[in-house]
């Protein structure tokens, strides 16, 4: 059925066998993917296909094979239609220099479908989300890279989404640059409630704000989990602290326990049958006979670092 | 300004319960955005130097006619005939389109603007003919624009509008129809050009290049070659198209040494041949727009 909004008992994302060739080369291969709303990280390297995926969504490639279902709309015959309902955020520059981020991001929405009114206002609103205030006013062309982020991040909010896809938003900017647009997609994804996609080469980025992991590797996918299972916790503690822990390491050795070091922290093992608590209490007891300061006793969560081998990070490289 | 930003977040975020108003809307929001655009409105005062300045060319001629029609008060003195307008003014039409038309279809290449547009609620084919459309409107301010204030203004000059609008009734489809075509084909040669390229003198220079030259090869051909081969190559120059489909409207001839006049062909022929360039130019750029990677 064609429709006109979103269906809300669709599921945000479905394809099924979703295939993309670009003459002999298989960018996408038969990819089945159902997707819940929420912020979800699409990571893979360079070439796996994650541009495509992203192309093939917004109704802006047809499927080689297979179809794709966003928001209950089929992306291959109701582009348009789908695109009223979806922000996108490009990976490069895309915005014109000689125009200012309120003429600029008003236009947009009005492109997106909305009357011109509501354009304005959902504009100056949607750029102090962003944090962009006085400087709207003025010309593109002189915002730093930070600032231009920012507008790209507006134009793909401004006519309230139910789809916002981000690829690499935090490409160029500096580490405090990147931590505030972290900021800025996890508040969009958990308070505004919009659902995302992330697509990001940096793991620490995707655990950070994402729920959701889709990998996918020369067009194929590999996993689609949700991230608690992902960085589920392990059976070990870490142990930190104050100066030598050599001490503390040859006491819990003797108590039976098997540990390990790693940098200034030890690794103990809490699965010695007697359960965790139990060797939580050994710890403890055993730093203060000897005195020492405990900066750290916590159950070590797994990084996604540590899942993907070999680890499809290049920074600073694009997407083909 | 982080400080500032943090706090201002937290005013929360509304959601958008509004209309929603679709392609059509989108395609409308480009149409006029292109307009905007080709006039420089809403732009810095450099960007609308070019368009005014040109479009008050185009006015020029029409201007001194009425003044002429006003002093000698006399129907018979036609200094410039509607048949003749565009001859007069068809280097600045050339002109025009070759500084606007890498405006409308290039600058948006550079820029790379249109990943954000074909993310949007329109296709890629009506963004083409948004801008193809917009330039063909904004064209015809320049070519039916002039054509009416001269008619108006002869009628006016006369102290009897409504007497001159009876006899010279027949001028307006013609003038209508000429400016329409001629708006149509230089819209599309030109945007068939610029949209190959993001490089605006690339695009301004081969527009100018293509016009001026095929003109002088039609004429030197029709001067030149032997029976029909000859006669009908006058139609590979978009300025003698102008020239020859809007005589042809008209029911006039050009002047007997002038070109149209010595190709002496079937003069539907130019109007035929001036539509179809239009429709092949208007899908070239619409295929440019379709197959652009963004």
């Amino acid at each position: 059925m064609q429709s006109q909004a979103p269906s809300p008992d669709a599921p945000l994302i479905r394809t099924k066998s979703l295939t993309r060739r670009y003459g002999s080369v298989l960018a996408l291969d038969s990819l089945d993917l159902e997707l819940e709303p929420g912020v979800i990280g699409l990571v893979g390297a360079n070439g796996a296909g994650k541009s495509t995926l992203i192309k093939l969504l917004l109704g802006l490639l047809a499927p080689s094979g297979g179809s794709a279902e966003v928001l209950g709309f089929d992306t291959a015959k109701q582009g348009p239609e789908l695109r009223q309902y979806i922000g996108y955020m490009p990976e490069h520059d895309c915005l014109p220099g000689d125009v200012s981020a309120t003429e600029f991001v008003s236009h947009m929405a009005q492109v997106s479908g909305l009357p011109a009114g509501p354009a304005r206002e959902r504009t100056a609103e949607t750029l102090r989300h962003v944090g962009l205030f006085e400087e709207r006013y003025r010309e593109i062309k002189g915002y730093s890279t930070g600032m231009k982020q920012r507008v790209k991040l507006a134009q793909a909010l401004v006519h309230d989404p139910k789809l916002m896809l981000l690829d690499e938003p935090t490409n160029g900017l500096d580490p405090q640059g990147r931590n505030d647009m972290l900021d800025l997609v996890q508040r969009i994804g958990t308070d505004f409630g919009v659902p995302i996609i992330l697509s990001s080469h940096l793991l620490g980025e995707i655990e950070r704000v994402c729920d959701h992991l889709v990998e996918i590797a020369g067009g194929r996918l590999i996993r689609s989990e949700p991230m608690a299972e992902l960085t589920s916790v392990t059976e070990l503690l870490v142990v930190e602290v104050d100066g030598d822990n050599s001490g503390l390491r040859a006491r819990l050795r003797q108590a039976g326990l098997s540990v390990t070091s790693e940098s200034n922290r030890l690794l103990v093992s809490s699965d010695n049958g007697d359960g965790a608590d139990d060797v939580r209490d050994l710890v403890r007891d055993a730093v203060v006979e000897l005195d020492l300061g405990l900066v750290r006793l916590e159950q070590r969560r797994k990084h996604l670092e540590e899942i993907f081998q070999p680890i499809p990070v290049r920074d600073g490289a694009d997407d083909a | 300004m982080r400080d500032a930003a943090g706090s201002i977040y937290d005013l929360g975020y509304q959601g958008y319960a509004g209309p929603r108003l679709g392609r059509r809307h989108a395609a409308w929001t480009m149409y006029v955005h292109s307009m905007r655009l080709i006039f420089g409105i809403g732009r810095p005062f450099s960007s609308k130097i070019a368009p005014w300045l040109l479009l008050g060319a185009t006015y020029m001629p029409a201007v001194v006619q009425v003044g002429v029609s006003s002093i000698s008060n006399s129907e018979d003195i036609e200094l410039i005939k509607p048949e003749e307008y565009y001859k007069y003014i068809q280097i600045v039409l050339a002109i025009f389109v070759a500084v606007i038309a890498p405006e409308l279809a290039g600058r948006d290449q550079r820029s790379r603007t249109l990943s954000l547009y074909f993310s949007r609620a329109l296709s890629r084919e009506d963004y083409a003919l948004a801008k193809y459309f917009a330039l063909v409107t904004a064209l015809l301010a320049l070519t039916l624009g002039p054509q009416l204030l001269m008619f108006i203004g002869n009628g006016v000059a006369l102290d009897d509008l409504g007497g001159y609008a009876e006899d010279q009734w027949n001028d307006i489809p013609a003038a209508a129809a000429s400016a329409i075509l001629i708006s149509a084909l230089f819209s599309g040669v030109a945007l068939a050009i610029s949209s190959q390229t993001s490089r605006r003198a690339y695009s301004t220079i081969a527009i100018v290049a293509l016009l001026v030259v095929s003109s002088v090869i039609a004429i030197s051909m029709v001067e030149s070659l032997e029976g029909n081969a000859g006669r009908y190559s006058i139609l590979i120059s978009p300025l003698q198209l102008a020239d020859g489909l809007t005589f042809w409207f008209f029911g006039a001839t050009d002047q007997p040494e002038e070109p149209t006049a010595v190709a002496d062909i079937w003069g539907g022929a130019y109007a035929l041949v001036a539509a179809a360039v239009s429709v092949v130019c208007a899908l070239i750029v619409v295929h440019r727009y379709r197959t652009i990677d963004a």
